[in-house]
């Protein structure tokens, strides 16, 4: 993130910068106060849509450009190295938040069912125990990347709290959505597009075959 | 048959009679012995006690060992688990470490229930770093025998052998290849174990043990027992199965199912994988079941026999050796889909397995109204643009939004957005939040946009092929089609079936099977279910789905429409002659109506309320009469609280040839539908009457429709006259009442708002989910009747109606009518019948049968 700044066209000022990064990755941003997104909107970053904050295109090319390591660089190998052990795993949240919300059949979960419910947060705890070691190491290469286990902790200390909805819902900083913001940075980080990402990470698990 | 039979014998028994541990392997109970010991799931835990009820049903099963509950812990002992060792050997015929045939076993724990939580199998144990090469060449294959050796090694180093598992951790991640992963753990015992190793598969079994045992009192075990409420000190079973390696061709494992998830026939559904069995084979490697070379007849006989013994959809995981399959498991399927629930209900009551009152029983109301969820409406002519996977259930149709900010755009507008994007990130979200339903082109069932669709509640189908966004052009290419921005689309997130324009969406018929449930509930219910519905339409919607007949038609859409301007002269007329001519169009229209509805609703009873609208939705809004002086009328009749003022029977006693021009238009709409041969039990209905005084004079009116209408037409139209009860005074003066009234129909809407003094908008805008966290309502009374407030009004209510007039008729036609825990309460109210919406009367037929049940249970065990 250091060089960063300085590609930002109209406002080379650090906060501007942390903030179009943080609208892009969350992206939007609800009852914010208006000295928060005024700036980004001055400066053609982000638009008001009624209660909602979007980024605009202008924005997201510059967070991308913001976020991106040097191609080729070490910090690049190891970022990488971190995004594929993060793939397997960023299958298996979704399977978790799949089960969570429907059942096998395709039904809604209404959580009548505790047993199935136990078998899910068992599921989640096995995601929980493998994303660790990933994001120790990626903390170790990415800057503030530790902030995603504080809020995944913390998502997972409601959901067990009984606050259902810290585990799949998107109106909150729940498991998922916290998730689905790492993964943005790290595609955004490393330059790589939805689909590479789709096609490496089902490379990845489907790996071993025989 | 499986080897465990032979085994079955005296020698087995005689082992029983003496204590447990007493000497190395007493506790070993091989699979379908159990029983013969005194054993049940509380010592053989769920697993051993399935696996002994497979034997006794005369199935296959793989050659396994149970060690009880209370004696689990021996398995640690090297002596025992030596015992464990020769006796799996001895029962399967093999001996680990022969490089022809060879043997290796699975440890696996199980609590007397299926419950979460317990710790993973611990899959092959006798590998060693000298027998592996021999292993994979028998198998064929290398890979799929290092991962799961790997998981085994992994898991006896953290929990038996004390290596840190930050450490075995790290080494995971740096060596992503399963044999160097081996090595590389091996080498991490080596260095930080409490012991090295062991290459005996006794002494691995032993560690194995105390792994798995270790891992069930681990802090995280112990946080998945609270929140199971299970104790905190609950003993597991454990169990040695015999793992028999063959040549990847001919051996494997699989898992399946008894019914198929979307029709619930009876037809085995599943995979297999080849090679060695693992907990989580990796996906898209599984074949299917037609691709057994020993074929699925012992599949399919060993499913059929589970589920008449179970009385439940059934799963099994087997195994697959030498082309012969074995059973490593089978439970009653934990959820099974809803259509196999039906189905194995409506089968198990046509075979005589179950009465047909246990399988009605067995589907609850809440299952009902899931089979019937909203889907598209299709006729055969609709453009299918393109089918993508099912990723959030439910139907929807609305315009086409490329972009979040287009999404909340057109969303702002009141518009009814799909949100269609080739691919999804955060940035879609707030597009998401804002529309109807959601369309992607890429991502699965398990896609990130499908878990934020489904988080939100809206349909979605995801990975549609062939889709094409091009956001600066404002369109999407869906297979050759190119939509715009704004062009409609509907979707059906249960099949992922989109099409080009809008479709209507409605209740899904029942299928078959839940047809001849609900048949069947018909016959135990005593309750009636009647449909609200105010068009032809309507009811014969509601009559497909089994209403018997029409307990409130509403006539307010009678006047709304094109015939608004001849009621608003009806009500600001400046002289007669103008009032009774709209009178009579009126009258003519309503004749067509009520005609229509009266063929559609047959030799059924139909209940039709007269006008019942507040008057201000008949008045022109302020500037927009026709002139200066009914502007002025129009002004003098605009009230503060319209729902509170002229409206109902008031508006009629001022209004006096309103209710007489349409009982004349309703009672010649009978004569002419009498004439065709059909004969419709007509009740006339008073609304928001609260003094009996008003409902004599409305009587009068209609009694005098009646008598006109018998003068022209010549035919005395039957009829009976009764009234809504829907303010608290018209409950409590129900005997009064009751002398002019030959029904009363309970409309449990107004009379919860007005008894509460709830304005439902505004309560359930501000304050209904404030008292619902308090802990002040459990439900909204508007969604669950009431019973302590509300409902002793009814019960009030009906039993001084009953007094005055015994065989009064009693219903109630608020939207309670089709909430299962209220119609169970009018139900033991002894009304006579209930009416709701279309969709939910098949939901309120299943409960007034389930309702009966009860009664019947509840009586069956007051006489004992």
């Amino acid at each position: 993130m250091q060089s960063a700044a300085v590609d930002l066209p109209d406002a080379p000022d650090e906060t501007l910068t942390e903030a179009v990064v943080d609208l892009v990755l969350r992206g939007m941003w609800r009852g914010r106060p208006e000295s928060e997104h005024r700036p980004l909107v001055d400066a053609g970053l982000a638009m008001v849509k009624g209660p909602v904050v979007l980024p605009t295109e202008r924005a997201k090319a510059t967070a991308s450009r913001i976020l991106r390591v040097a191609a080729g660089s070490e910090q690049e190998e190891r970022i990488t190295a971190a995004y594929e052990a993060f793939l397997p795993v960023n299958r298996k949240i979704r399977d978790v938040c799949t089960a969570w919300q429907c059942r096998p059949d395709g039904t809604v979960n209404d959580h009548t069912d505790s047993g199935y419910d136990a078998g899910v947060r068992e599921s989640l705890e096995d995601v929980h125990e493998a994303i660790q070691p990933v994001l120790r190491r990626l903390e170790r290469v990415l800057a503030g990347s530790g902030r995603y286990l504080t809020a995944l902790e913390e998502a997972l200390d409601h959901f067990d709290e009984g606050s259902l909805e810290w585990l799949a819902s998107p109106l909150c900083d729940s498991y998922h959505t916290v998730w689905m913001r790492l993964h943005q940075e790290l595609l955004l980080v490393l330059g790589i597009s939805r689909a590479q990402d789709e096609a490496r990470e089902e490379e990845l698990v489907t790996r071993s075959r025989d | 048959m499986s080897v465990t039979d032979r085994e079955a014998g005296p020698p087995a028994q005689s082992e029983a009679s003496r204590t447990p541990s007493e000497t190395p392997g007493l506790s070993l109970v091989p699979y379908g012995q159990g029983r013969i010991r005194g054993l049940d799931a509380a010592e053989l835990g769920a697993h051993g006690a399935a696996m002994d009820r497979l034997v006794a049903l005369g199935l296959p099963v793989v050659p396994g060992l149970t060690v009880p509950a209370d004696a689990s812990a021996s398995l640690c002992e090297p002596d025992t688990a030596r015992s464990a060792v020769d006796l799996v050997e001895q029962l399967s015929g093999r001996r680990i470490g022969d490089p022809t045939r060879p043997l290796l076993l699975r440890l696996s724990a199980s609590a007397p229930t299926e419950i979460a939580g317990l710790p993973p199998d611990l899959a092959c144990l006798g590998v060693t770093p000298g027998n592996a090469s021999d292993l994979c060449a028998v198998i064929g294959r290398a890979e799929a025998l290092h991962e799961v050796w790997a998981a085994t090694v992994r898991m006896i180093a953290e929990y038996a052998l004390d290596v840190p598992g930050a450490v075995l951790d790290d080494a995971l991640l740096d060596t992503p290849e399963p044999r160097e992963r081996v090595e590389a753990l091996l080498a991490l015992v080596a260095q930080h174990g409490s012991g090295p190793f062991p290459d005996d598969p006794a002494q691995q079994l032993a560690l194995a043990a105390r792994a798995l045992l270790g891992r069930w009192d681990s802090p995280r075990a112990r946080r998945s027992r609270r929140a199971q409420r299970l104790p905190a000190d609950l003993a597991v079973a454990l169990h040695v199965q015999a793992l028999r390696i063959g040549p990847a061709d001919h051996s494997g494992h699989g898992t399946a199912v008894s019914r198929h998830p979307e029709t619930g026939r009876l037809s085995p559904q599943g995979s297999f994988f080849r090679g060695v069995r693992r907990s989580a084979p990796p996906p898209h490697t599984g074949e299917p079941l037609e691709g057994l070379a020993g074929g699925t007849a012992l599949l399919e006989h060993s499913l059929l026999t589970l589920e008449r013994h179970l009385h439940a959809p059934v799963s099994v995981e087997f195994e697959v050796r030498d082309d012969e399959i074995s059973l490593l498991a089978a439970s009653a399927q934990l959820r099974p889909p809803l259509r196999a629930s039906v189905c194995l209900a409506a089968d198990l009551a046509r075979d005589g397995a179950l009465g047909r009152e246990q399988a009605v029983r067995r589907i609850t109301p809440a299952q009902v109204q899931e089979l019937l969820h909203p889907q598209l409406r299709l006729t055969g002519g609709e453009e299918l643009l393109v089918k993508g996977l099912p990723a959030s259930p439910g139907a929807a149709t609305g315009a086409v939004a490329l972009s979040s900010e287009r999404a909340l755009e057109l969303a702002a507008d009141g518009t009814r957005v799909v949100l269609v994007a080739a691919e999804t990130n955060p940035a879609d979200v707030p597009g998401m939040l804002a529309s109807v339903a959601v369309l992607t082109g890429s991502g699965g069932i398990a896609s990130h946009a499908a878990v934020v669709a489904r988080g939100a509640g809206k349909p979605a189908v995801c990975g549609a092929e062939g889709l094409r966004v091009d956001r600066s052009a404002g369109t999407v290419r869906i297979g050759d089609r190119v939509l715009r921005e704004g062009d409609t689309v509907s979707l059906d997130g249960r099949t992922g079936a989109v099409y080009a324009g809008t479709l209507s969406v409605s209740v899904a018929g029942p299928p078959p099977e839940l047809s001849t449930l609900l048949q069947w509930a018909d016959g135990i219910r005593r309750l009636g279910v009647r449909v609200n519905a105010d068009t032809a339409a309507e009811v014969s919607t509601a009559v497909a789905l089994g209403a018997e007949g029409v307990g409130l038609c509403r006539t307010e859409h009678q006047f709304l429409g094109e015939r608004l301007p001849l009621i608003r002269r009806v009500i600001l007329a400046a002289d007669p002659t103008a009032r009774d001519e709209a009178l009579l169009a009126l009258e003519h229209a309503q004749h067509e109506d009520f005609r229509a509805l009266l063929a559609a609703v047959g030799n059924r009873p139909v209940t039709v309320r007269l006008l019942d609208a507040p008057l201000h939705e008949f008045l022109p809004a302020p500037g927009e009469a026709l002139d200066a002086a009914e502007e002025q009328r129009a002004a003098a009749l605009r009230e503060a609280n319209p729902m509170l003022g002229l409206r109902g029977v008031r508006l009629a006693l001022l209004h006096e040839r309103l209710y007489p021009a349409q009982a004349e238009a309703l009672f010649t709409a009978w004569a002419d539908v009498a004439a065709t041969g059909v004969r419709p039990e007509l009740e006339v209905m008073i609304p928001l009457v609260s003094l009996p005084e008003e409902l004599a004079a409305a009587a009068a009116y209609v009694r005098g429709a009646a008598d006109a209408v018998a003068a022209r037409t010549g035919v005395e139209v039957p009829y009976r006259l009764g009234t809504m009860i829907e303010t608290p005074r018209a409950a409590l003066l129900a005997g009064e009442l009751a002398e002019h009234a030959e029904f009363f129909s309970f409309g449990t809407n107004d009379l919860t708002q007005l008894t509460y003094g709830f304005s439902r908008d505004d309560v359930e805008r501000q304050v209904l989910a404030n008292y619902q966290e308090r802990g002040f309502l459990t439900a909204s009374p508007f969604a669950r009747l009431d019973p302590h407030g509300v409902g002793s009004l009814i019960d009030l209510a009906a039993q001084r109606a009953r007094s005055v007039r015994p065989g009064i008729k009693l219903g109630v036609c608020g939207e309670h009518g089709g909430d299962p825990e209220s119609i169970a309460f009018c139900d033991d109210l002894g009304l006579d019948y209930v009416s709701c919406s279309a969709h939910r009367v098949p939901v309120a037929r299943m409960a007034a049968a389930h309702s009966a049940l009860r009664e019947r249970r509840d009586e069956s065990g007051s006489t004992r």
